[in-house]
């Protein structure tokens, strides 16, 4: 593996998932040598488990964090807002799969729904123009299917009931996919052998993520230096004031620096915006690239819900791929609906062990125990919609709780929308309304789970005043320091994020790719 | 897994939940509350009563009151929190009790610390025994058995065979803008009246 001189003036990228990891391929692969820095381990499909808990304990990312706000996660979940990976690869390790993209008209919410009480909604300065050939390019990295000519996935056992009673109510729009485990091989990476388990990190290397394809490539190239185990708790600047290094802490918690002549910062929608309020100084009282004060505003999750629904015969839902049923019919923007947005149905399973921690949070009785009871019965659904952008939905530096270093612990807040409320409301009716059309005896209406997508916490604007980062990623106020996460989404859409991330860091990286060999940094 | 973990959550019901999972080793832990045979025994009865399979034998409800036990010594705070809990019951005569009184006494009781302490260990521990999964028909591991593929992925019989590719018109579907696609639902409203 290539070694960089800490003290030479490297591009060091900071987190290695689904944004970090694609721009050190995308930097390397243009002959630009790059430092990444990721917390975690480096973990190989063969340390992987089986194992709901045992995954959960080998690689979630849980550092100190505490929550406020009306959201049911904060009393459910207080020191567990999110969802997310410590691990190279990141949260791609523990993704499923589904990867629609952004409709049009979802890069231009504001134009689209109009002024909406609460909300900051913003047109993105790109749309779905200047995104297509980069959607094209990130799909064909995932291998998603019923794209670009691959196969699609079989159908699975919960499949089957999701389909037919879609089919039951009307809707025409459902597949077995756009999903990013292979069907047939592709890429070097297999078909699946519908092991499950996507969210525990895939064993059998049939699903994409950035561990598996991006970092492995990087690294051939000879010119990534990528550090594991290696937490970033501050990037520092020059008195002109652009950024000139980072500081942080090796796995033995000794502190290390690295000089920087381009820092890419890409730990996700906490840490990320976290990180830069960390790094404030004399000239940057209020964090870096925070002129506008949006750094760490319109935290997004998603509108989210599960149902599950038991039937009088066996589903065993668990076998086969996590999430690999898709129903697109409430996804359009339909106000008569009495919201905005819309929202996708996607199959959804998980084993008796997180069932019965996430089904109903808190939960216990003969209600819950017929449910568990009935667990080879089941079918499951997952409900994700666009939420919507509010200032005040933020990611703060805590004044009370500290990290394992000391460092004060992001406080994750989290105000509901009445938008997010009403689509919710009305996505389990219809979600119930589905799974009865094919008899079922009992549903449940499960509420989110930690945060799995997270969004919008250095939004991406035309105006530096409106948001933190251009439309190529780079932070208005630093002219060498760019974001390449989940935390750049102006709006969140109603589409799971990934191939989102994943097309604007290819974007990105060509971008800066050129820029640095123009010699303009 | 380190003790450090045990507190990362904190609340109104989850301490425990993960309380269960990354924290102390039991070996280590001095058992002190609710050792004592009819101890045991309450404790069961109350891990039962809230998460009630009548299909279950003894065996995963004596590992998971264990599991309560032995996690609500991790610490004194914890035993004495414990031991609090078990001299109510007892004193409450809790063992007394049909499933119907039980249910509405633990209904009652609200979430006390040491109510969330016996739910949330139960509600990992219980679910996450290998024998639960076995009675549940839940498989569980699949990768070093080749999957699912193989092995009924597909089985479902009680339903037609779905349509797994994507309907012609999604794409168009997708682009239409809003505003028109509003319209076309008007018109098809209007179709209907
Ligand atoms: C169970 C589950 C299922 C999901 N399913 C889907 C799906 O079907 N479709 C979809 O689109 N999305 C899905 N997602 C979401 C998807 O995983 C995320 O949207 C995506 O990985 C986010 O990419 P990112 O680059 O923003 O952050 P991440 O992938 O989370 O990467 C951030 C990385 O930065 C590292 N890091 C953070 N801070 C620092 C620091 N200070 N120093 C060094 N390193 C740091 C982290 O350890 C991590 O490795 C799922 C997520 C989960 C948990």
């Amino acid at each position: 593996m290539k070694k960089i001189d800490q003290k030479e003036s490297a591009v060091v990228i900071i987190g290695s998932g689904a944004g970090g990891g694609t721009m050190a391929y995308e930097l390397t692969k243009a002959g630009i040598p790059c430092v990444c820095l990721e917390a975690g381990p480096y973990l190989k499909p063969e340390d992987y488990t089986n194992d709901e808990w045992g995954a959960f304990g080998q690689m979630a990312w849980l550092d100190k964090r505490t929550t406020s706000g009306n959201w049911r996660v904060a009393k459910d979940f207080p020191g567990l807002p999110t969802w997310l990976v410590k691990a190279v690869g990141g949260t791609t390790t523990h993704w499923a799969g589904a990867t629609p993209r952004f409709m049009e008209y979802e890069f231009k919410t504001k134009s689209t729904y109009g002024n909406i009480k609460g909300a900051s909604l913003l047109d993105w300065p790109i749309g779905l123009e200047e995104m297509a050939d980069y959607y094209t390019k990130a799909e064909n990295a995932i291998g998603s299917t019923h794209r670009g000519g691959r196969a699609a996935l079989p159908a699975n056992n919960n499949y089957k009931v999701f389909a037919n009673g879609a089919k039951n109510v009307g809707y025409k729009f459902y597949a077995t996919g756009p999903y990013g485990t292979n069907a047939e091989p592709y890429d070097g990476r297999p078909a699946s052998i519908q092991d499950g388990f996507n969210f525990q990190g895939d064993k059998n290397g049939s699903k994409w993520s950035t561990a598996k394809r991006e970092i492995p490539r990087a690294l051939e190239t000879g010119l990534l230096d990528l550090r594991a185990n290696s937490h970033v708790i501050k990037i520092t600047h020059d008195k002109k004031g652009n950024v000139d290094g980072v500081l942080y802490m090796d796995n033995d918690k000794n502190l290390q620096k690295q000089a920087a002549k381009v820092v890419v910062v890409a730990g996700n929608s906490i840490e990320s915006p976290r990180l830069l309020l960390l790094s404030e100084s004399d000239m940057y009282p209020d964090g870096l690239a925070n002129s506008s004060g949006q750094v760490g505003r319109n935290y997004m999750r998603h509108m989210t819900g599960s149902m599950y629904a038991r039937f009088d015969k066996p589903v065993n839902m668990y076998r086969g791929e996590t999430m690999a049923g898709f129903c697109a019919d409430e996804v359009k923007h339909n106000p008569n609906r009495g919201f905005a947005g819309g929202y996708y149905m996607e199959t959804l399973s998980i084993g008796p062990a997180f069932m019965g921690a996430f089904l109903e949070p808190g939960g216990w009785g003969r209600e819950f125990t017929n449910m568990m009871d009935g667990y080879q019965n089941l079918a499951g659904m997952w409900l994700v919609g666009e939420d919507m952008p509010q200032s005040n939905n933020r990611i703060t530096l805590s004044n009370t709780a500290k990290d394992q270093y000391g460092l004060p612990a992001p406080n994750v807040h989290f105000d509901e929308h009445p938008n997010d409320i009403a689509m919710r409301e009305y996505a389990y009716e219809k979600a119930e309304a589905l799974y009865n059309s094919v008899g079922a005896i009992q549903t449940w209406r499960t509420p989110p789970y930690p945060s799995t997508h997270n969004l919008g916490t250095n939004r991406m604007s035309a105006k530096a005043k409106d948001g933190v980062v251009d439309k190529w990623g780079r932070s208005h106020d630093i002219k060498n320091l760019f974001i390449a996460d989940g935390s750049v989404m102006t709006t969140g859409a109603a589409a799971n994020p990934t191939l989102t991330i994943t097309a604007l860091a290819i974007r990105t990286g060509e971008y800066l790719a050129s820029e640095l060999k123009k010699n303009n940094i | 897994m380190s003790v450090s973990r045990r507190t990362f959550l904190t609340g109104a019901l989850a301490t425990t939940v993960y309380m269960s999972l990354w924290s102390i080793d039991p070996a280590k832990a001095k058992i002190n509350a609710g050792s004592k045979k009819e101890d045991k025994e309450l404790l069961m009865k109350m891990v039962r009563t809230l998460y009630p399979h009548d299909r279950f034998p003894d065996g995963p409800y004596i590992r998971t009151t264990d599991d309560v036990i032995n996690k609500g010594n991790s610490s004194p705070e914890n035993a004495i929190m414990l031991q609090e809990g078990i001299d109510q019951l007892k004193s409450d005569n809790f063992s007394k009790l049909d499933m119907e009184e039980s249910t509405k006494y633990l209904n009652k009781m609200g979430r006390t610390a040491f109510f969330e302490h016996v739910r949330g260990t139960t509600t990992v521990t219980l679910y996450n025994d290998k024998e639960v999964w076995e009675l549940l028909g839940y498989e569980g591991y699949s990768s070093d058995q080749g999957g699912y593929v193989n092995r009924g992925f597909n089985d479902l019989d009680w339903l037609p065979e779905p349509r797994i590719e994507e309907h012609p018109d999604l794409a168009a579907f997708l682009s239409e803008s809003p505003t028109k696609f509003a319209e076309i639902k008007k018109m098809i409203a209007n179709e209907l009246n």
